[in-house]
């Protein structure tokens, strides 16, 4: 499981105005080269300390709205809005890990394969 | 949707490339090959808001949702819609959140995009196509402590 905290207010939901924005700086990551070596416990080619300086997702455009939406066997309900997104990302590997590598994206590249944001209560809150 | 998005993202997953191919084989080119962001960089642990402060205190943690989709064995679905077909479509789309126990706002994306990376011991730069899930969870959750807690939490 890949998750961390984020700084409060790093994640906002408006769901009358439609859209969600996650704004982040200075996140303390880990650059594990690639997808299986990120997934293998072991992390045979290693792991490395890594910071994503800047982040910002913006969703927007609702295209699909799934409101009032409940699943028993996943223990889950909540108002769901598709849409789509925008990225753009700045991460560095520091150069003292040996591994020093630099990604700057473009945000105007970006496509959404799939985006949505909501409001969802689960397990105990089902 | 999600069987073929999901399919696009595995095949993503099955390039396994490696950063440093990714420079080598790109350099020159409009365009290098897929990256998954989302699984190049971990995060280490979780923690609540609320801990802030107290060192001396083990932060909160969240429960995971209880599904496993294998590969690559890990407590999420990947992204799709809520109101997918359990039967063919069984680990894309349902709870787009990764923990359970929760009350409050989610955001997530499959995004692909692309960028400029560089080696900095080299100096050397390339362009990229990454392909990320990126979700956050803002509210409450119960941690495995029993206990309440509000935090935003990132799945990256």
């Amino acid at each position: 499981m890949w998750a961390a905290p984020y700084p409060a207010g790093s994640g906002k939901v408006n769901v009358s105005g439609g859209t969600a924005e996650l704004l982040v700086h200075n996140a303390c990551v880990f650059d594990a080269f690639t997808v299986p070596n990120s997934f293998d416990p072991t992390h045979a080619l290693g792991i490395f300390s890594a910071i994503i300086n800047s982040m910002k997702i913006e969703w927007s455009g609702v295209t699909r709205s799934v409101p009032g939406f409940s699943d028993a066997t996943n223990k889950f309900r909540g108002d769901f809005f598709e849409c789509s997104a925008t990225i753009a990302v700045s991460a560095t590997t520091p150069k003292d890990t040996g591994h020093g590598f630099h990604f700057e994206s473009n945000p105007a590249t970006t496509h959404t394969n799939f985006a949505q944001f909501g409001t969802e209560h689960s397990g105990m809150f089902f | 949707m999600n069987d073929e998005k999901s399919i696009s993202w595995k095949k993503l997953q099955e390039k396994w490339l490696t950063r440093r191919n990714l420079i080598r084989g790109a350099a020159g080119t409009a365009a290098g090959a897929g990256l998954l962001l989302g699984s190049g960089l971990r995060l280490p642990a979780l923690a609540d808001d609320e801990d802030e402060g107290h060192r001396d205190r083990c932060k909160a943690v969240p429960r995971p949702i209880t599904h496993i989709s294998t590969p690559p064995g890990a407590h999420f679905f990947f992204p799709g819609p809520v109101d997918a077909s359990p039967t063919t479509s069984p680990n894309t789309g349902h709870d787009p959140s990764v923990i359970t126990d929760f009350s409050g706002m989610i955001a997530n994306a499959d995004l692909i995009f692309s960028g400029v990376g560089t080696d900095l011991n080299t100096g050397m730069s390339a362009s990229y196509d990454f392909h990320a899930d990126m979700r956050f969870m803002d509210g409450v959750f119960v941690g495995l402590d029993s206990e309440r807690h509000r935090a935003t939490i990132g799945f990256i």
